[in-house]
This record gives C-alpha cells, structure tokens and sequence, in this order.
C-alpha cells in the first residue's frame, strides 16, 4: 500500500539514507529501529515529503511519485493522505484541544462543523481527553499534548500513520499512557510506520520491524525473527548493547 | 491661559481632523501591506533582492523622516520628469502618503520579521504534514501566532505614525498645525500657547483610541484567552461545546 523505492537523502554532501526500499501493507504495523542518527526519521519523514529526497520514489495506493520531479500539488495529495506524530506533539499552540483535532478537518478536507465536532469527539474520547476539550496545549501534560495529537491524525482518516519517536521527548511516567494509546490505534487495524527505542514494545505491537544502520536497512522480519533469531552481527550487537544499557539503567 | 479662546478655536482645528486621518489610515493599512511583502520577501532570502531589501530597510531606519517628507515631495516630481511625467502637481497629501507608506514598509517589517521567526517550526510542520495550503497555514496558524508577538510594536508604530503627520504642514499641508499656522498668523502670534495646548489635547485623544483599537487586537490573541482561563478559571470559554455542533 506504502512503498518507497531506492530513496537517497542528502544534507550537505552528507548522505543520510543510501537508497531504502520498504514495503508497508495495510494494516501493518511497521516498526523501524536502530542507533541514532541512522536515518530512521528522515525516511519517516519522506514518507510526508517534510524532507526531500535526492532521488527515489514512492508509492500510496493509487499515487506514485518520483521525488526528482514531485510537484507541489502532489505533496499536498501525498500528505492529505497520512499524518504525522512527532517527538515534540506540535499540537497548535493557538488552538484548543478540540480545535486541533477538528480543525484540519474543516481546513483540509472541508468538511463541516458539526462532523468535524462529532469525528473529533469520537477520537478524543479514544485518547481519554473529553475533560480537556477547551484547554490549550499549554495547559497540558506532555503526555496529555501527545495524545491530543493522535487524536488529531486520527480524526483525518489517513491511509498511513508516521509516528515519529513519540514517547521520547515524555517523562518516563508518562510514557506507558501514549504507549497505550498507540497499542489501541495499531490494534484497531490502522495502518503505521513507527520509530521508537521502545524495543519491548516494538516486538508487541509489530508486525514487522526494520533494522537501519548508517543509511542502509540492514535487515527486515518479524518482531520474533528481529529480536530472537536473526544471525545478523550488526542486529545482534544493537540489541545486545540496548539490553546491556536497559539493564544498567535499571 | 484664556480656556474660552481655546474651546473657541477647537472646532477650526477639528475640522481639519479628516486630512490627518486620512494620512494616517491611508499609510497605515498600505504600510502594513508593503511591509508584510517585503518581510515574505526578505524571509525567503531571495538571492539578489536580499541586500537590495536590506538597504531600504536601512536607509529608511536612518533618514529623519522629516527629510524623508522633502525628498518625496521634491524629488517625485524631478524622477518623473526624467521619464518625461509631469506630475508637478502632486499634492502634499499624496506625497505625505507616499513618504509615510514607504517608511512603514520598512520599520514594520522590522516588527514583523522577528514575529515570524519566533514560530516554532514544528508549528509549520505540523500544519504542513496535515496538508494545509500555503495560505491556510498563513491564516489560521501564522497570524494568529505571530499577533501576540507583533502587536505591541505594531501599537507602537501607530503612535509614531499620528506623531509624523504633524510634520506634513511643512510642505503646505492644511492639516492641523498647519491650521494652527493661519490661525496664529491672523492674531498676530497671540496665544500660540492656547493654539499648540488645543493641538496636544487632539494629538493625545487620537493616541487614546489607537492604543483602544490595538488592545481591542490584543485582547483577542489565544494568548490573552489563555491567560483569562488562567485568572477565571477553566470555566472561561467553557459552555461554547454546544455552539461547535450548532
């Protein structure tokens, strides 16, 4: 349904993805791990053109682009059909809670109020937020911000979700009522892309995980093959030095 | 001081208040249009508009506007000449217009551009992964969010803009000093300190209800709502559910 096809991204001279293909079917939940600063957000952020590839293509359903030669109209296609959660909520700061989650609604897809209200109700009420309606995101926990902000790629109806490290900029208490949240949304069958360190909840949810390193996907499979009895020297080496840290934290 | 006389010629004076106004709302609603191009333009770096923005920006920062009023009124009629125009007829109004429209372009933009800056990219983000247009970003994310910021300072600007209009009697303008002027000249000079005191009591109401209509703006920023749920409560702009379903 998602595909991306031999996608290279650049920053200055400095390549950051080295031509990825990845496959996402319906209903998958697709969970992309690996060190820091290997590209895992960049390519999820393809997937919504916030960054632009060098080179590359992608498919959604029936659209398909070459990123050389995207156009502007395209983006807006591409993006109208996914949604984002990002690290840092961006929830807009101008907006209410139940504004955010209906406004896009109405600006983007037009429709009317009264089923902006009704669908944004319906998905606030998933996230547990019905008592927060009217408060500003200011006014909110982090964790609060970032469910009002699944609320709101909810309430679009995209075809794809990215979740960009969504739990990493909370509070550790804070973490396990998003994670929560997301296990409701990837059990209710909606299709996600998710980058996340949370290894133990990476191998619950998925239904496949990647395994990037430096720019390359090093390898692919289910969470049980990733996690348990993948022979790969660079997976092992990973999961072992995360365990190792987990435990030392711990 | 003979109160009488100024209550007196407060109506002459008055009477002369559209010509300032017009100056005033004239330049300011153009001003503000100029400068929201140029501050687009500057912040998209364009490569050789760039320097050419920023020394108008500069030179119009730097020109006392008084000199700034002369050059136009002088000046336009001589550059059009040259491309064989006559337009030696342009009236003071018009050029004080001019002069005050293009200062504003620039010191606006002065206000404006850090406003913008001061939004978080993730806001830009957030709006553009959900597919917003350019222009509905600029609406319903953009302004709002750059309002609380840039509003103080816009305040501001507007006193100075009421300030140099009354600088336009220099070039012949009948605005109010300019009326002063006559009236003065026809008493022989007598009670200029009853004239000018009328003239500050106008100046100071004119700045009343500037600063009225801007605190107007600033009470409807999401961040003077917020700060009202704060000091009231949540129940402030609680009960309006109901009016999102009408």
């Amino acid at each position: 349904m998602l595909s991306v096809r031999d996608l290279h991204v650049s920053f200055n001279q400095n390549e950051i993805l080295k031509g990825i293909d990845l496959t996402v079917n319906k209903g998958d939940v697709v969970t992309l791990i690996g060190p820091s600063g290997t590209g895992k957000t960049t390519l999820l952020r393809c997937m919504n053109c916030l960054e632009k590839p060098s080179k590359g293509e992608i498919t959604l359903s029936d659209l398909h682009f070459n990123y050389e030669t995207i156009s502007k109209k395209d983006i807006l296609q591409l993006r109208r059909r996914t949604a984002m959660v990002f690290q840092q909520f961006n929830l807009f700061k101008n907006k209410t809670v139940l504004e955010n989650v209906m406004e896009a609604q109405m600006v983007v897809q037009g429709k009317k109020k009264k089923d902006a209200y009704e669908k944004s109700i319906e998905e606030l009420e998933k996230v547990g937020l019905l008592d927060k309606l009217q408060s500003y995101p200011s006014e909110l926990s982090g964790g609060q911000q970032q469910r009002v902000s699944i609320a709101r790629a909810l309430a679009v109806e995209p075809e794809v979700i990215l979740f960009d490290e969504p739990t990493s900029a909370l509070d550790p208490e804070l973490v396990g009522e998003v994670l929560k949240v997301i296990e409701d949304v990837a059990r209710s069958g909606v299709t996600i892309v998710l980058v996340t360190h949370e290894m133990s909840f990476a191998k619950r949810i998925s239904t496949k995980v990647v395994f990037m390193d430096k720019g390359v996907i090093v390898e692919e499979g289910t969470p049980k093959y990733i996690f348990e009895e993948s022979e790969n020297a660079r997976t092992k080496a990973f999961l072992n030095h995360f365990n190792s840290n987990q435990t030392v934290e711990a | 001081m003979d109160i009488g006389y100024m209550v007196e010629i407060f109506p002459k004076l008055i009477a002369t208040l559209p010509i300032t106004l017009s100056i005033i709302i004239t330049s300011a609603i153009l001003g503000l249009l100029l400068s929201i191009g140029v501050t687009a333009l500057r912040i998209k770096k364009i490569k050789f508009l760039s320097p050419i923005l920023e020394a108008y920006i500069s030179f119009m920062r730097s020109v006392p506007i008084l000199l700034l009023l002369f050059i136009v009124y002088y000046g336009l009629p001589v550059f059009f000449s040259l491309l064989n125009l006559d337009i030696n007829d342009l009236s003071g109004i018009v050029a004080a217009m001019i002069t005050l429209i293009i200062f504003n372009g620039a010191y606006l933009s002065e206000i404006l551009r850090p406003a913008y800056l001061a939004i978080d990219k993730g806001q830009h983000e957030a709006a553009n992964s959900l597919g917003y247009t350019p222009f509905a970003k600029f609406r319903k994310i953009v302004v709002p969010q750059m309002a609380p910021i840039a509003l103080p300072g816009l305040g501001n600007a507007v006193i100075y803009l009421i300030h140099d209009t009354s600088l336009v009697f220099t070039i012949g303008v009948v605005d109010i000093l300019g009326k002063a002027n006559l009236i003065l000249a026809s008493s022989y000079g007598e009670n200029k300190v009853e004239v000018y005191l009328t003239i500050a009591l106008i100046y100071w109401g004119l700045c009343l209800l500037s600063d009225r209509l801007v605190k107007f703006f600033e009470n409807h920023t999401y961040i003077s709502k917020i700060q009202k749920r704060r000091m009231f409560g949540s129940k402030f702009g609680k009960g309006n559910i109901q009016s999102h379903s009408d």
